[in-house]
């Protein structure tokens, strides 16, 4: 090799890999997103006004908007909150899908996989039937369920796992999540009107957002990803795989508990206001690792931004397709991810089992 | 305006909501004279004498049975038939009728309000006779079903002298109140998930008389959803309705205040003048004797004049 | 001897009264022995005796009984991280993550000495680039490990135990995996880093032969147990490798005094045709 290729490989050699060019391009796009987003809609604004509405609230800039009352009610109070909800709804799934991949070490991992998704969805039947209707504490309720499903699942599977404690940590998963719904189905059996409620939950939906429910999860959004972030090296050094990873110093386990909690807490945050929206864990990271790097220093953040601009795109979607009716978000996920999921399945990366 | 022009506005409302009611009040029906043969829902059946063990599973078709006289034939009702609130409640099923716990009254008539192939052939099997009264879809199938209800039960007359009873309030009613001006919108919530009726449904019917149009009647995709489309919260307010009555009260604790404190909405025009009127979710889910309330509930929001908390 | 010499010859590692248990039955029954700084032991045996087991044990890959000391300090004592910067392993099938690249691959194993979150500095990077280029991989730093071949990954995960700087080296049979060719290749690799840099190394190995050529010491493994150790001289005796390997070898030497090790067969060739 002539010397100034070796020079050059040196140099980029001596660069660790670094996130700045996809985020910068992932963040651009979710302004972009966030923009369109909140224009678009029966309203029908044009962007220039709602940039216009938009600015009047920065404050110190003293800039007014003319847009009536009604128009400035639509952008601030009901669109706006529903973009940034999805925003940190949509970080937050793919952040908890990257991180579950790394700890599980598969392709095809997302963060319902230890049972959080019924367990929500045992949460939110309890409030609906026992309410008949009132939203107050479903929040609350689907947020403690999936945590205690998670929970469960990881004594569970801990406990009779041993050495092989991964799989069976999935498997107890896979238990605690038939139980939960369980439950649930005989629940709902008991209450049948309450069934329209119920499945319109499921299938997730930002139709309510409004800022208190941004200002709900956002410390949880906030812990999660910091957590994840910082975390995103020793997610790499799963790579290598149990032994090795242990034999470089690291408490396997232990970070492996940590980032699953942290993805968890986030994914319970998010599920407990937006219902149960899949495939957003599963096609983020993906289409990350297949446009930019398979290292978690890029995977990690530029997931957080597109999972922000993927969901807030998908949301569009789902409310103007039928406009004023809305497809439920879950649908549009899934329209999009069942057949990446089958691409994922397919190639080369997934027959290798290895990230 | 003159008198003689205001008698002419009064006689033509009259006709013109008289026309689509069919028939004026016909002469009185004979009472039915008993044993009597029938086709029923599930068969035909001859009733040796008059039913006294009614099983109702529809609250509408309980109201019914009671307005007409027929209340001490009724044995059972099902979980949801409130009104009258004498009337005997039980644990039973309308929307998913559990046949062995029905036949346990030994009815000897059944009213539904859903017809299911499954229902018709047990029912049959047991020789119980099924009378099947759906959701009408405007005033003159709901008025249709108290003749046959009078004749199974005995109560002909009564039966008839409460159609003309509902067709006369409604007539007093439209013409007594101020007919709203040109595009006088409303937003009716059915559930605070923003689900609303077209005019095109039993209610927007009931609405249109009064000269009120529904803000759901431009929204998409209605042929899907049967009339009973999902709005959102964007679409009411830049459709800013005149009025919004709340069908969702009693489910869902909904509220003038509640509703002026959604985000946004106290830009509406209809929460800044006061404009929302509360009403009875069952009354105004029911096509029976208490439509004429409802409508009453109506005309009084637009008149301003305060609807007392349940009807 | 100077006092120097002393404390340099000292055991850098010893472990006593070993035992390694697994569920269904015990690889290790308590074995004694220590290893000398910079030197080589070689653990020879067959499948089973428990050289894995004992590697494992030693890189506290497995739960153990006895004690092991690594510099004086039983393992059992130090951190994750202190007993990573102490003993580097590398295992038989190393996993090789496909999309990552060699330079990155190699960094990690600068790990041990990092803060909690594997913050890198610069040095590090350059220390990685080092050891590829001394492996002669520079030219691939930043190729995916998918495209490199099976003797250049080899040299891959030399160059990540070295980066580790840890003074004692564990290999767990290093050469399975490659032709005739890249063997010695590997082995006189190691042994040169071994000199260069005052490594003590221990390795598994299946090639007798080889082993007698680059070990100081052997100690062949039966059983779960230590049966010999010392020069190949002492422990390559046909009599005790036909018995512990049941089979039959034939031991010969070259005229530089090199112990060949051949496998004979125990039954007379079938008549032709």
């Amino acid at each position: 090799m002539s010397t100034e290729r070796r020079v050059k490989t040196a140099q980029l050699a001596t660069s660790a890999i670094s996130p700045r060019v996809p985020l910068l391009v992932a963040g651009i796009g979710l302004v972009v997103v966030i923009l369109i987003s909140t224009a678009v809609g029966p309203a029908n604004l044009s962007i220039p006004t709602v940039a216009g509405i938009l600015l009047s609230h920065v404050p110190l800039l003293h800039f007014h908007s003319g847009a009536s009352a009604i128009d400035h009610a639509i952008v601030w109070d009901i669109q706006l909150p529903r973009v940034i909800l999805g925003g940190i709804v949509g970080a937050m799934l793919a952040a908890g899908g990257a991180s579950y991949q790394g700890v599980f070490r598969n392709a095809l991992a997302d963060p319902y996989l230890l049972g959080i998704a019924a367990g929500a969805g045992l949460g939110a039947t309890i409030v609906i039937v026992a309410s008949s209707g009132s939203t107050t504490w479903l929040p609350a309720a689907a947020f403690v369920g999936g945590a205690v499903a998670v929970t469960l699942t990881y004594i569970v599977g801990a406990k009779f796992g041993g050495r092989s404690s991964g799989n069976s940590v999935v498997l107890a998963g896979v238990a605690v999540a038939a139980l939960f719904t369980a439950v649930q189905t005989s629940l709902l059996q008991q209450h049948a009107p309450d069934l329209q409620s119920v499945y319109s939950w499921i299938l997730g939906s930002l139709a309510s957002a409004t800022w208190s429910n941004v200002w709900l999860i956002a410390p949880y959004a906030v812990v999660s990803a910091t957590v994840l972030l910082t975390h995103r090296r020793l997610l790499d050094v799963l790579r290598l795989g149990e032994e090795e990873a242990a034999s470089l110093g690291v408490n396997t386990r232990r970070v492996r508990l940590i980032v699953v909690a942290a993805a968890t807490l986030g994914t319970a945050a998010a599920v407990s206001v937006s219902g149960l929206i899949g495939f957003v864990g599963i096609i983020v990271p993906h289409m990350v690792r297949l446009t930019t790097n398979a290292s978690y220093r890029v995977v990690m953040p530029v997931s957080i931004v597109g999972g922000a601009a993927f969901l807030i795109l998908a949301d569009m979607v789902a409310h103007t397709i039928e406009s004023p009716a809305e497809v439920p978000l879950g649908v549009v996920t899934a329209i999009v991810g069942a057949p990446f999921f089958i691409f994922v399945l397919r190639s080369r990366r997934a027959q290798q089992g290895v990230l | 305006m003159r008198s003689i022009q205001k008698c002419l506005v009064a006689l033509s409302i009259i006709a013109g909501v008289a026309a689509p009611l069919g028939a004026g009040v016909s002469g009185a029906s004979t009472t039915s004279s008993f044993p009597l043969t029938l086709k029923m829902a599930d068969g035909t059946f001859t009733f040796t004498t008059r039913p006294d063990a009614i099983v109702s599973l529809s609250p509408t078709s309980t109201e019914m049975l009671y307005a007409i006289g027929a209340g001490s034939q009724v044995k059972a009702v099902d979980n949801y038939s409130d009104y009258p609130t004498n009337a005997p409640k039980t644990t039973l099923s309308g929307y998913d009728p559990n046949v062995e716990a029905i036949a346990k009254y030994n009815p000897d008539l059944v009213i539904v309000a859903s017809d299911t192939a499954n229902f018709n052939t047990q029912m049959a099997a047991l020789k119980i006779p099924v009378l099947y009264d759906p959701a009408a879809s405007n005033l003159s199938q709901a008025c249709a079903e108290y003749g046959p209800l009078g004749k199974v039960t005995g109560h002909n007359a009564q039966a008839d002298k409460e159609v003309a009873t509902i067709k006369a309030t409604i007539a007093h009613i439209v013409a007594t109140t101020p007919h709203a001006k040109k595009n006088t919108t409303y937003y009716y919530e059915l559930e605070p998930d923003y689900y609303s009726v077209t005019s095109a449904t039993f209610v927007g019917k009931l609405f249109s008389l009064l000269g009120l149009t529904s803000i759901a009647d431009s929204a998409k995709g209605l042929a899907s959803s049967g009339g009973y489309p999902q709005l959102n919260a964007s679409f009411i307010l830049k459709a800013n309705p005149t009025y919004i009555f709340l069908a969702d009260t009693l489910c869902c604790n909904a509220t003038a205040a509640s509703v002026t404190a959604r985000p946004g909405w106290s830009t509406l025009s209809a929460v800044k003048n006061h404009r929302i009127v509360p009403l009875n979710d069952d009354i105004a889910s029911r096509w029976g004797p208490r439509i004429t309330i409802l409508l009453q509930d109506v005309a009084d929001g637009l008149k301003g004049t305060p609807v007392p908390a349940s009807s | 001897m100077a006092a120097r010499e002393i404390e340099a010859a000292q055991a850098i590692v010893e472990f006593r009264d070993l035992v390694v248990r697994y569920a269904e039955s015990t690889a290790l029954h308590s074995v004694t022995h220590s290893v000398e700084r910079g030197r080589w032991l070689g653990l020879i045996g067959a499948n089973g005796a428990g050289k894995t087991s004992l590697l494992k044990a030693l890189a506290r890959l497995v739960p153990f009984e006895g004690i092991i000391y690594v510099e004086g300090r039983s393992t059992l004592e130090l951190s994750r991280r202190e007993f990573a910067q102490l003993v580097a392993y590398v295992p038989q099938k190393p996993e090789f993550p496909p999309e990552m690249r060699a330079i990155d691959y190699v960094a990690l194993g600068r790990l041990p000495h990092l803060g909690y979150f594997g913050a890198e500095g610069p040095n590090d990077r350059a220390q990685s680039l080092d050891l590829l280029n001394r492996l002669s991989l520079g030219a691939m730093a930043t190729r995916h490990l998918s495209t490199m071949s099976g003797g250049e990954l080899q040299r891959l995960v030399l160059a990540r135990a070295l980066a580790q700087d840890a003074p004692v080296l564990l290999l767990d049979e290093p050469t399975s995996a490659l032709d005739l060719g890249r063997r010695v290749e590997a082995l006189e690799l190691v042994d040169e880093l071994r000199i260069e840099r005052g490594l003590t190394v221990v390795s598994a190995m299946h090639d007798l032969t080889l082993a007698a050529q680059f070990a100081d010491e052997l100690a062949l493994l039966s059983g779960g147990e230590i049966v010999a150790t010392g020069t190949a001289e002492e422990v390559l005796q046909e009599g005790s490798l036909d018995f512990h390997f049941g089979t039959r070898v034939q031991i010969l030497r070259t005229d530089d005094g090199e112990l060949i090790v051949v496998p004979r067969r125990t039954k007379p060739k079938g008549p032709h045709g």
